[in-house]
């Protein structure tokens, strides 16, 4: 039987390109280029050197705008074999568990799989909380932070980098991943496999396709909400311009403030 | 579909109550993301006259209770078992969403460390409320013990508020670094109850085949930081700042670039993708201040940087701008400091 693997990936603004506008404090998407999220590039590159070792079908998921299309192609002319973009305005504004929840129910309509496969977290808004969402929707197990993974058997061998130890974890099927930003180098497309992907076509589900109430998905089914947006407050600095011959000056205000102390403790 | 519902809130939200703090410890102390949490929690607890609830899993949690007793917890919920030595997504998720449905906090803080991070979302689709994630500032409105999270969104170009109203606990996911350790009271007590634990069988088949502790310098923990940007122009320069870094008794920071050209380890990087350090004093050398750096450093009390273009953006972020050759200007500074260091020479007397 060969592996089934579900790759949940993200079309995110380019980071370089974020415009913010200064009056509405809304990001100027227009201005910004559409990207594959890039740990999500990670993650199907892990994806790609599974099936090149040990064969499997990869499917990748995206839930955004139409145009997120693009990146599923891309992601085809990498090597994936499927792409479904689950995009629906009523899926719009969503938070970590009606994404979460949107996305779950996709994989649950894939039905079979073995290993699902997500970055660590999203450079637009970050949070590194749709991963474990989803596994916990479809109760599965989870290993987060991986730098690598292998299939042994019918298991997945993950390196785990944490902040204060480096983890080898062995985990059955089915599981899901979260791969770590620049785990690994990503293939490139090939301009052949991306006219096939093209011919092929990816699937567009919504929220009928996928049985979820419009009060499950988007904004109504977030149980958080955006109250207000603020540009960040600097504190002010002094910004004392100092020059070579004035150090011993600053240095004495230091030691005055507490700032330096002496050995001896004054 | 059993398991995939919406996100149905509680009818009776008047009945949660309380400040709940997951606590995460390593080698028998608490970590700092989570000890931030707790101070957190303190505050906003005596503002709605309520209780700091710290729940934690381990192999040996009495002296983490002791901890968090003397860090201002109330109540410290334990589960304790052998297996619990190490962390697993799915018995720790559980272990913790039962303690939140038998003690029914209004709040629930989680530091948004690797670990905190994996458990934080899990517990949250388990228990049906929401997460303001990665969370930099946080408060309470008193009347309706309402949680006012802010985030920092795009890059930290712009902070969102967040607030949960109908579900609970409100829960955050917090960026570590962001609060201050609260101040240690010695001797202060918790309530204490522990209980023990068997681990489901079926949880070990997550097998953990092994586990290489790092040395890593946690730079969150230090007061004083001396960083070296790419004006080093070398990477030999960060014998100077070592030395800089020796004589103030603190340690080295970086920036991205010399990190990623191999001057300096990983562990040593401050900014957006390295450390959120809050030192005393922090001292930018050959940094020009781009804001992935700046967002790392900018909560440190006191800014020191030195840099020979009089232009540089880190002037904004700076109590003292040095505008000079690093290579000079340090020299002179740590000659400057051993002196008085040592009670002689050109200081003013102290007094
Ligand atoms: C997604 C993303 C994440 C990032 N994360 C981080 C991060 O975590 N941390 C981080 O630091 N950066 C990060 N960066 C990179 C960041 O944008 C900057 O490129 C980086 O901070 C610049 O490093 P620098 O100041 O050392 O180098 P430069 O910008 O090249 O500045 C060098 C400075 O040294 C000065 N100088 C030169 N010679 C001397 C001398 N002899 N004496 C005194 N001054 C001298 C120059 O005037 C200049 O201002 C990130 C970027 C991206 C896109
Ligand atoms: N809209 C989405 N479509 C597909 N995958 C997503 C989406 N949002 C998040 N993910 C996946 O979840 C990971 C973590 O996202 P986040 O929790 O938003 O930081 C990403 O790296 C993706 O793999």
């Amino acid at each position: 039987m060969t592996l089934k693997i579900i790759v949940m990936m993200k079309q995110v603004p380019d980071a370089e390109e974020i415009f913010i506008d200064p009056v509405t404090y809304t990001l100027n998407r227009t201005a910004a280029r559409g990207v594959i999220n890039i740990p999500d590039e990670n993650a199907l590159e892990i994806a790609l050197q599974i099936k090149d070792k040990v064969g499997a079908e990869v499917t990748v998921i995206s839930m955004g705008p139409p145009q997120a299309e693009e990146a599923i192609i891309e992601c085809m002319g990498r090597g994936a074999d499927r792409g479904i973009l689950i995009t629906d305005r009523a899926f719009a504004a969503a938070d970590t568990y009606a994404t979460s929840l949107t996305l779950a129910a996709t994989i649950d309509k894939i039905g079979k799989y073995d290993i699902i496969l997500a970055g660590e977290s999203t450079t637009d808004s970050g949070t590194g909380h749709v991963g474990p969402g989803v596994a916990e929707f479809l109760d599965i197990d989870q290993v987060t932070y991986a730098e690598s993974a292998e299939v042994v058997d019918d298991k997945i061998r993950v390196k785990r980098i944490l902040e204060d130890a480096d983890e080898v974890v062995e985990v059955p099927f089915p599981v899901l991943v979260t791969v770590l930003t620049g785990a690994n180098i990503p293939r490139r497309a090939t301009l052949r496999r991306k006219i096939d992907a093209i011919k092929k076509g990816i699937e567009r589900w919504d929220h009928e396709t996928l049985g979820l109430p419009p009060d499950w998905i988007g904004i109504r089914g977030s149980p958080t909400i955006v109250g207000a947006v603020k540009v960040p407050e600097e504190k002010k600095r002094a910004s004392k311009k100092i020059s070579l011959e004035q150090i011993p000056e600053m240095i004495d205000e230091l030691f005055e403030k507490g700032i330096i102390k002496r050995e001896d403790g004054a | 579909m059993s398991k995939l519902i919406n996100c149905v809130p509680p009818e009776n939200i008047e009945e949660y109550k309380n400040v709940m703090v997951y606590v995460e410890h390593r080698n028998g102390s608490i970590v700092r993301g989570s000890l931030e949490m707790i101070g957190r929690a303190r505050v906003i607890a005596d503002k709605v006259n309520e209780k700091v609830i710290c729940v934690s899993l381990g192999d040996n949690l009495s002296p983490i209770a002791e901890e968090a007793g003397t860090y201002g917890c109330d109540i410290f919920l334990g589960a304790e078992s052998p297996e619990h030595r190490y962390f697993r997504s799915i018995p720790y998720a559980h272990k913790i969403t039962d303690f939140i449905e038998k003690y029914k906090p209004n709040i629930l803080l989680i530091s948004g460390t690797r670990e905190g991070r994996d458990l934080v979302s899990r517990i949250a689709v388990r228990v049906r409320t929401g997460v303001a994630a990665d969370c930099v500032e946080l408060d309470v409105e008193p009347k309706q013990r309402l949680l006012i999270s802010w985030r920092p969104a795009f890059g930290d170009k712009t902070i969102n508020q967040i607030l949960c109203r109908k579900h609970r606990p409100q829960t955050v996911s917090s960026r570590p670094g962001s609060y201050p350790v609260p101040e240690k009271i010695p001797g202060r007590k918790c309530e204490v109850r522990i209980e023990k634990v068997k681990l489901d069988e079926k949880y070990l088949k997550h097998r953990i085949v092994s586990r290489k502790p790092k040395e890593k310098l946690d730079l969150t923990k230090s007061d004083i930081i001396v960083s070296g940007g790419l004006g080093l122009g070398k990477p030999d320069g960060f014998k100077l700042i070592r030395e800089l870094a020796d004589v103030l008794g603190g340690d080295v920071g970086a920036s991205r670039p010399v990190v990623d050209l191999g001057w300096i380890p990983y562990d040593h990087q401050v900014g957006q993708t390295g450390q959120t350090v809050r030192a005393k004093l922090y001292v930018a050398a050959g940094i020009s201040g781009k804001i992935q750096h700046v967002v790392g450093m900018k909560a440190s009390e006191t800014i020191i940087s030195i840099n020979n273009d009089p232009d540089a953006g880190i002037a904004k972020y700076s109590d003292y701008f040095i505008n000079a050759d690093l290579y000079k200007a340090i020299p002179i500074m740590i000659d400057e400091i051993k002196k008085r260091k040592k009670g002689s020479g050109g200081a003013k007397k102290s007094s």
